[in-house]
């Protein structure tokens, strides 16, 4: 103790940084090599007039990079597409994902076969389930279809009308197992008690289900719904794999939208404003959400 | 609290700075050092390339160059189409460029020449004379590597639209080769049967649609520009050629085929589940190929000009950066494989042609794939044209695909769909 003391009033470096500051600097320069520098670098990128193939046109332009995103229909109409994937994909991984983890709980022999099963899709690269889906539905070569046909149905996967959809069900598809997954491990911790207290009250499975179980999960939900919502945010395997966008723009999502705009077009600096609109959107979704439960919490 | 968290800014801060002076050193350092390589004795060529045939070809000739030019021996790396532009642009950035020598696609030539990313090869071209023959390159080939007023690229290979059509079924049904829009509709109506689609099509958003329904609107008496490379997308030719395509893609197009693309097309056509596509015209030998993916069906294939006969023309070229550390061996790589001696040799090995002589020479049709095939190419060569050339062609590519596929999918009508189109062209071509 006494010789940290005497190290602290010789040294201004030590004086300014005390021993715990110290301690994080190794930490804290990673962080800062790869994590806040390029986030730096790409707000530093979003208010000048960076294009690739023009060089020369370079200078500092505000918000003018902002103002050129806004005002575009496509960035809108990837910015809803965006919602809605998310909306639905979520929704459905969450309603699937519970009732497998209510049954997965109840299982008695085989439990951790059924689980690994149950598991692989979330191993396979998006890129590659993107690609698996693309074969899978196509009308010449796929399953899909011709199981559907024999049943005397025929759709079109990808129309204008269902592209998104579908995009959404491939999502859920591979990520409903996550979802299981978080789930299981918080029905596995709650008490035992409420339950019986419900059972003895003659409460039925279901109101069970619905008034004991999902309330005591909310936490959990919520972190397992906010993991999986900022995850399919980033859709872009889907998309490239399967429809390009299209048709029309009927699966521009943001992250395609981004990537069309950065390295098609070799605009960086209006891809980076589109990504900071991204990233302001989603702290503010995030911001609120935590800190109404955090305030749940407390009261 | 507040000064923990002005401490951790200031660690951030210093650290940045460090960082930002690293980089900036670097690229200090880098810039003078571009030449020296040159001086020894062996000289590496890195070459980027597409994975494709015509790469292979070429994988295939390089021992003979290697040969010939003991002092120089070549890199290739060849990549798939979607990485190659990434690398390309990342390497005319870099302080030290990561190639020696490229392959350009038409829609970026005129953005990389005109950044002056690409090095302007007319003395290299005028120096190597008259055995070198440039103007036996196809003249809209030529015309795409000229950008104001000069030469950035020499042609590698094309990949102009035809139409592949079934011989066989043709004969049976007693059709003619379509040479109009009405005809090449009526053959679709006609050749199609329950298990048979009268024409595979490409209307996946993007470069596929606009490529296909290109041709279209060339046939209808459309165009994309005028003389001047102003965009005159917006005329009743083009609303005539959507609402054509449109219909025919209803009609006569394989069920549920809205986001097919080039493999989806070739595979229906190759496994006899469609009697026509517009396809590039080297896919003809392919398909003939009784080793190819045609199987049985091989031979029965047959290449005609596109109804109204001009094609939308894509192309590959051979194009040296501007940063390119061994700019002299690249040229002497580039104008020994594309001589006229070797690249008759390219073109019977079964590359892509690109020199008018090549396709007329009777070594070619015998050793190659017959004379009717090359007299066939020749003629589409002849009156073919790209779909941008001008600032932004790759832009204004994907903003008219989107606005096609909105109108073949049914978001959009066929008049709103042209007039988008056209205004988003001109505005990105005007940029």
């Amino acid at each position: 103790m006494d010789d940290r003391r005497v190290d602290t009033a010789q040294r201004p470096f030590s004086r300014l940084f005390p021993y715990e500051w110290r301690m994080m600097t190794p930490l804290l320069a990673v962080m800062v090599i790869i994590l806040a520098y390029p986030i730096a670098y790409s707000a530093w990128l979003s208010f000048r007039n960076v294009d690739l193939t023009k060089p020369g046109r370079d200078a500092f332009v505000g918000f003018d990079q902002y103002v050129t995103v806004l005002k575009q229909p496509l960035y809108w109409t990837a910015l809803t597409n965006t919602f809605i994937f998310v909306a639905v994909a979520v929704t459905l991984e969450l309603v699937l994902g519970l009732a497998l983890a209510v049954s997965l709980k109840k299982q008695k022999r085989f439990r951790n076969l059924t689980r690994a099963i149950l598991l692989t899709p979330m191993f396979v690269t998006p890129i590659a389930v993107g690609l698996m889906f693309r074969f899978l539905l196509n009308n010449q070569l796929g399953l899909v279809p011709v199981i559907l046909q024999k049943l005397g149905i025929s759709i079109d996967f990808f129309s204008a009308d269902l592209a998104l959809l579908s995009l959404a069900l491939i999502d859920v598809w591979q990520w409903t197992p996550f979802m299981m997954l978080m789930l299981l491990a918080g029905l596995e911790n709650l008490p035992e008690e409420p339950h019986e207290a419900a059972h003895v009250d003659g409460a039925n499975a279901w109101q069970t289900l619905i008034r004991v179980t999902v309330p005591m999960m909310k936490p959990i939900i919520l972190v397992a719904v906010l993991i999986r919502a900022l995850d399919a945010l980033k859709v872009f395997e889907y998309v490239y794999a399967i429809t390009r966008g299209g048709p029309g723009a009927a699966t521009e999502t943001l992250q395609f939208f981004i990537y069309k705009i950065g390295f098609g077009y070799y605009r960086l600096s209006e891809a980076a404003a589109v990504s900071w609109t991204v990233v302001i959107l989603v702290m503010a979704v995030l911001v609120l959400s935590l800190w109404r439960t955090t305030r749940g919490r407390s009261a | 609290m507040k000064k923990s968290v002005f401490r951790m800014l200031a660690l951030m801060l210093s650290a940045m700075m460090v960082l930002g002076a690293c980089t900036r050193g670097g690229s200090d350092s880098g810039a003078g050092s571009g030449g020296d390589a040159g001086k020894t004795e062996t000289v590496t060529l890195k070459v980027i390339m597409e994975e494709v045939p015509d790469t292979d070809i070429v994988l295939g000739m390089l021992h003979e160059f290697h040969q010939a030019h003991s002092g120089i021996r070549l890199d290739i790396e060849a990549l798939p189409y979607d990485q190659m532009r990434d690398k390309i642009v990342a390497s005319f950035l870099a302080p030290r460029a990561t190639y020696d020598l490229i392959v350009v696609d038409n829609p970026w030539m005129y953005d990389f020449a005109s950044a002056g990313y690409l090095e302007p090869l007319d003395d290299r071209i005028q120096q190597a004379g008259g055995a070198y023959h440039y103007e036996d390159f196809a003249k809209p080939l030529r015309d795409i590597a000229e950008v104001d007023g000069k030469v950035y690229a020499i042609p590698f290979y094309n990949y102009a639209l035809g139409l592949i059509y079934r011989t066989d079924l043709f004969e049976e049904k007693g059709l003619q080769v379509p040479a109009t829009l009405d005809e090449l509709m009526e053959a679709a109506r006609q050749l199609k049967s329950d298990n048979m689609a009268g024409i595979a099509m490409t209307p996946q958003r993007g470069y596929k649609v606009f490529e296909e329904w290109g041709n279209w609107l060339f046939a209808a008496g459309g165009a994309i520009q005028d003389e001047a490379g102003n965009v005159v997308l917006d005329s009743p030719q083009a609303r005539d050629a959507l609402a054509k395509y449109i219909q025919t893609y209803n009609e006569s197009a394989p069920a549920n085929s809205l986001n097919w693309a080039f493999d989806e097309a070739l595979r229906a056509t190759a496994g006899g589940q469609a009697a026509m596509m517009l396809s590039y015209n080297w896919m003809l030998p392919t398909l003939n190929n009784p080793d190819g993916p045609a199987g049985e069906l091989a031979g029965k294939f047959g290449l005609a000009e596109v109804p109204g006969g001009k094609a939308v023309l894509g192309a590959w070229f051979w194009a040296i950066p501007a940063n390119s550390n061994n700019k002299d061996a690249a040229w002497t790589f580039v104008h020994w494989l594309t001589s006229p001696e070797q690249d008759t040799k390219r073109v019977i090995a079964g590359g892509a042609p690109v020199r008018d002589s090549v396709m007329d020479d009777p070594q070619v049709h015998e050793q190659g794939f017959g004379q009717e095939y090359y007299a066939t190419v020749k003629e589409i060569l002849k009156d073919a044209s790209p779909l941008g050339d001008g600032p932004g062609a790759e832009e204004m590519i994907q903003a008219v695909g989107l606005e096609l596929s909105a109108a073949v999918s049914g978001q959009k009508s066929v008049d709103q769909a042209v007039a988008d189109a056209a205004k988003q062209a001109g505005e990105i071509m005007s940029k």
